[in-house]
């Protein structure tokens, strides 16, 4: 992004706030406190781009990948990298799908409506607000009639279908399940963005999804950190956050960071951590802070996240248009579970790149002459994907291995294995997704198996012996510590998570201010 | 059936009739295309003389040829020329595509060549004189040239543009296009006359091109011996006939404007195979990797050596930003898995296609694996056999022929313009009218 005119900061200054990522977290954060007239500094640990640097290139687009090593160990290892973690001005949201489905009430309220799990300690009507804030200020595209929310009105007109949505389409529809455009943060037409300029409306690539050359998708380098940026706010690219110095009475005065091999320290009187559901406790149990309850890194949770594939008649093309156009909530919560299981999933039509998907499709054993018969008809292809509910459990945790990385930190071991749950979650959305694909004419169906994002580590909680920070997102042990991404969910909510952080960072921006004025 | 063409640069003062006598002697198999560079020949009057703007002439003849594959053959100035638009067409750069061979004749190379100040210095004072014409001709032979081909050539050098030659001369062949030009991949051959002391043997740009010296010959190799040229010419298309190309359609997306600068130069690198100084695997284990991918991803229309390219990436120690908590870091993991399946399955290289499936099925169920040390258990085996049937379909499928193959355009959603073009059309069976069948280049039939 441009960061001429940027304000700069002396690291002997006493900022007020530093905040650690620019994803979905940090950068609303930036913004809000940088509108409130704060010092703010941003420190990113990844580059800084700017949209037309891009490329379609799958394996070269890998640059905006979070790609320092991380162990993934459990009965059902977790894949990094290009599966959910992100490195740039921006964070994760250069690459997000751009999937935007509101996270839904039931979600937070697990423990109260399925009985398993926690309930936030916030209710979904505090989080509304700020749900509908986000939406009308990165202008997200989606359907007039929203089926299963009558009175939602999103600011744009969805963007166009691909085949993978008209092939699902057809096939719920005879199902009787319901779909609709989906919620899509990708402007469907030209828009202004302030203190950014015009986002161009969608063109209709799936490479969309890996970095957008037109700025058509709301990731934080077009949004929030222009903002930021113009209300004052510093970013500093490049900078690798790995020191927190902290005071007799155990306040951080500052944040040690290394930028081109050099260690700086940002002299601050505020830190909030966005470093996502990986980092943030990677960083937190290597300096042992904010650990009074031992939760840190405890209740990891992916989403079961199954794929099933099928080839059609009719070239298909899939790597055209946006990838997810098509979504169903009608599984949110089953009624009819042959086994039963807590929660459900959302559903989306998928159109996926040749290597992203071939990838999933060798690591699920296909191979061999049976693997080039399936690539042969690529162009014919499409999926349907959920993200289902995942529970918290004892042995989905976050250590640290013996490893260390480039800056001296130990690398982060994340073990994962799917409990009861998710495994009746995943077969009832496989058979869903089968049946929708029978009814739709698809041939040779096959299920790719995998989970994705990363949730749940430093739990927002009122119990302070039981969560890592209060339901301000401020820590119960450092009080001028604040952490605000994935990490904090108490429980995963099958909406994709990118819009509920927004949401959450400025309401834990708000909080802050309104403690702090 | 794909046809070649070839295209042929003639040297300075001359014209593309200099090449006559090889075009006749080089039978059917190629098709011939001369060209005329600006400042000679039917272009004398062109007014873009300089060597920058020679050479995007003829990347523009070439371009607009359209052709299936291509070599490019330059003699003197026109060798320099070919040097450089070679090295465009392996970038995909002025909307080339990969050119197939490169003939460097008695060529001027990329690196500064002052010539003899003589040659000046008959153009310097005005219009050159029919004498200083044939002089020049003759300077640069060892063998007698037949008529009418020496007749034709002085003609020529009497009517070629005096500023094109003098800016040649003063600022074309001083020029110093190595970096540009860098180490070519594209096979090459260097011919030189045996007579012509002063001529570069070993070009920087083509350290691996082999060097024929033609018998007798000084400078003027075209005219003094047409028929050797053109049967080196003729061993050079025979040496690359087979060699995998970019299906021609699919090599002029990746070239035009649809695809943007950064895309375009990542997907031609990947035609460059990777140095075999940079494995990081035993012979044996490389080997024995090689038998292993070719099960994982029987190849169908392209060639890719996925091993090697494994390899060096394992020696770059690239990473994909994670790994499995059980298994040690990328190579180690690969080093003992292969070592596993060589101490357990010893008659591996010799086993037929199924046999070798059934072992790989094993590995894949966890039921193949060992306790010892240095080797993989079992579990491990079926973790780190995840990680390369991944690596396998990753590097096959980023390959641009296997693109091709599998009929993808999704790279070429818009250039470097201020509006990309993106895709207009998203339903199935609905194309664009530039989109092809890319494994066959043919057009979409409704």
């Amino acid at each position: 992004m441009n960061l001429t005119g940027m304000r700069h900061y002396a690291e002997h200054d006493e900022v007020d706030a530093v905040v650690i990522g620019t994803g979905a977290g940090g950068a609303p954060i930036l913004a809000r406190l940088a509108q409130a007239g704060l010092s703010v500094v941003a420190l990113e640990a990844g580059r800084n781009w700017e949209p037309t640097d891009h490329t379609p290139d799958e394996v070269d687009a890998g640059s905006i990948y979070w790609l320092e090593e991380r162990l993934s160990g459990g009965n059902d290892p977790e894949a990094f990298g290009g599966n959910n973690s992100g490195a740039g001005v921006g964070g994760s949201t250069l690459h997000w799908g751009a999937f935007c489905p509101r996270p839904d009430a039931r979600d937070l309220r697990l423990a109260s409506g399925e009985g398993v799990g926690v309930d936030w300690p916030l209710t979904h009507a505090e989080l509304l607000p700020y749900i509908e804030e986000v939406e009308r200020f990165i202008q997200v595209s989606g359907p007039a009639d929203y089926p299963w929310d009558p009175t939602r009105r999103y600011p744009l007109p969805p963007v166009a279908r691909n085949s993978a949505a008209d092939a699902m389409a057809r096939g719920a529809d005879a199902l009787g399940i319901r779909t609709t455009d989906s919620p899509a943060a990708i402007v469907s037409r030209d828009v202004r963005q302030p203190h950014f300029g015009v986002r161009h409306g969608a063109i209709n690539s799936g490479a969309t999804h890996q970095g957008d050359r037109v700025a058509s998708k709301a990731s934080m380098d077009v949004t929030y950190l222009p903002l930021a940026v113009a209300r004052g706010a510093e970013i500093r690219a490049e900078a690798m956050v790995h020191g927190l110095e902290r005071d007799a009475a155990g306040r951080i005065t500052a944040v040690v960071y290394r930028k081109d091999g050099v260690d700086h320290r940002q002299r601050t009187r505020n830190v909030f951590l966005c470093g996502g559901g990986v980092e943030s406790p990677r960083l937190l149990l290597n300096l042992g802070l904010a650990n009074s309850s031992g939760e840190v890194g405890r209740n990891y949770m992916a989403h079961p996240a199954a794929q099933v594939w099928g080839r059609f008649e009719t070239p298909m093309r899939m790597w055209r248009g946006w990838p997810s156009s098509l979504i169903s909530e009608d599984m949110v919560r089953p009624k009819e579970k042959e086994q039963d299981f807590a929660g459900g999933y959302l559903m989306q039509s998928l159109g996926v790149l040749p290597i992203a998907l071939a990838s999933n499709m060798a690591r699920s054993g296909i191979r061999g002459e049976r693997l080039m018969d399936l690539l042969d008809g690529y162009d014919s292809f499409a999926g349907i994907g959920v993200n289902g509910e995942c529970l918290p459990y004892e042995d989905n945790r976050l250590t640290l291995a013996d490893e260390v990385d480039a800056v001296g930190l130990r690398k982060a071991r994340i073990d994962f294995s799917y409990g009861a749950n998710e495994r009746a979650l995943e077969d009832h959305a496989i058979a869903t997704m089968r049946a929708i694909w029978e009814a739709a004419g698809a041939k040779d169906v096959f299920v790719i198996a995998r989970s994705a994002h990363s949730e749940g580590t430093l739990r927002m909680g009122d119990d302070r012996d039981a969560s890592v920070v209060d339901r301000d997102g401020r820590s119960h042990d450092v009080d001028n510590l604040y952490v605000c991404d994935n990490s904090v969910f108490p429980s995963s909510l099958i909406a994709n998570p990118a819009l509920t952080i927004m949401a959450l960072a400025l309401r834990t921006a708000d909080r802050f201010l309104s403690r702090t004025s | 059936m794909p046809r070649t063409t070839l295209f042929l640069l003639h040297g300075l003062g001359l014209s593309g009739r200099s090449w006559d006598g090889v075009v006749a002697a080089l039978g059917d198999e190629l098709d011939p295309v001369v060209i005329d560079l600006p400042g000679h020949g039917s272009a004398a009057d062109s007014e873009a003389v300089t060597a920058e703007e020679t050479a995007v002439f003829v990347a523009a003849r070439i371009v607009a040829a359209e052709p299936d594959r291509w070599l490019i053959a330059g003699h003197g100035i026109g060798g320099r020329i070919a040097a450089i638009v070679t090295s465009w067409a392996e970038r995909g750069e002025h909307g080339l595509t990969p050119a197939d061979g490169l003939a460097l004749v008695a060529a001027v190379p990329p690196s500064p060549a002052p010539q003899d100040d003589r040659l000046r210095a008959a153009w310097a004072e005005g219009a050159i004189s029919a004498a200083d014409a044939a002089a020049f001709v003759d300077r640069d032979i060892a063998l007698a040239l037949p008529e009418p081909a020496r007749t034709a050539a002085i003609e020529d050098v009497e009517r070629a543009s005096r500023v094109a030659v003098l800016e040649w001369l003063e600022r074309g062949v001083l020029e110093d296009r190595s970096d540009e030009v860098g180490v070519l991949r594209t096979p090459a051959v260097v011919l030189v006359g045996s007579q012509d002391a002063g001529a570069a043997r070993e070009l920087p740009a083509v350290p691996d091109a082999p060097v024929h010296e033609v018998d007798g010959a000084a400078r003027l190799l075209p005219l003094e011996a047409p028929q050797e040229v053109a049967a080196h010419l003729a061993a050079l298309a025979a040496r690359v006939r087979d060699r995998p190309a970019l299906p021609a359609a699919f090599a002029r997306l990746i070239a035009s404007d649809r695809v943007s600068a950064r895309t375009r130069r990542v997907m031609l690198a990947r035609l460059t195979e990777p140095d075999p100084a940079s494995r990081a695997l035993s012979a044996a284990q490389h080997e024995l990797l090689t038998l292993v991918l070719a099960r994982i991803v029987p190849q169908r229309g392209t060639d890719v050596d996925l091993a090697s390219r494994i390899d060096a990436g394992l020696g770059a120690g690239l990473g994909d930003g994670w790994r499995f908590a059980e298994l040690p870091p990328d190579l180690e993991a690969y080093r003992r898995g292969l070592d596993t399946i060589a101490a357990l399955e010893p008659g591996f290289a010799s086993l037929d296609a199924a046999a070798q499936d059934e072992v790989l099925d094993r590995i894949a169920d966890g039921a193949l694996g060992s306790d010892e040390k240095g080797l993989l258990t079992a579990d491990r085996m079926r973790l780190w056999f995840g990680d390369v049937q991944a690596d396998a379909v990753r590097t096959w499928l980023s390959h641009p022929a296997a693109q091709a193959w599998i009929r993808y355009d999704g790279f070429a959603d818009g250039g470097d313009g201020p509006r990309k073009q993106g895709f207009t059309t998203t339903h199935a069976g609905e194309w664009e009218a530039w989109q092809r069948d890319w494994r066959t280049g043919e057009e979409l039939q409704a």
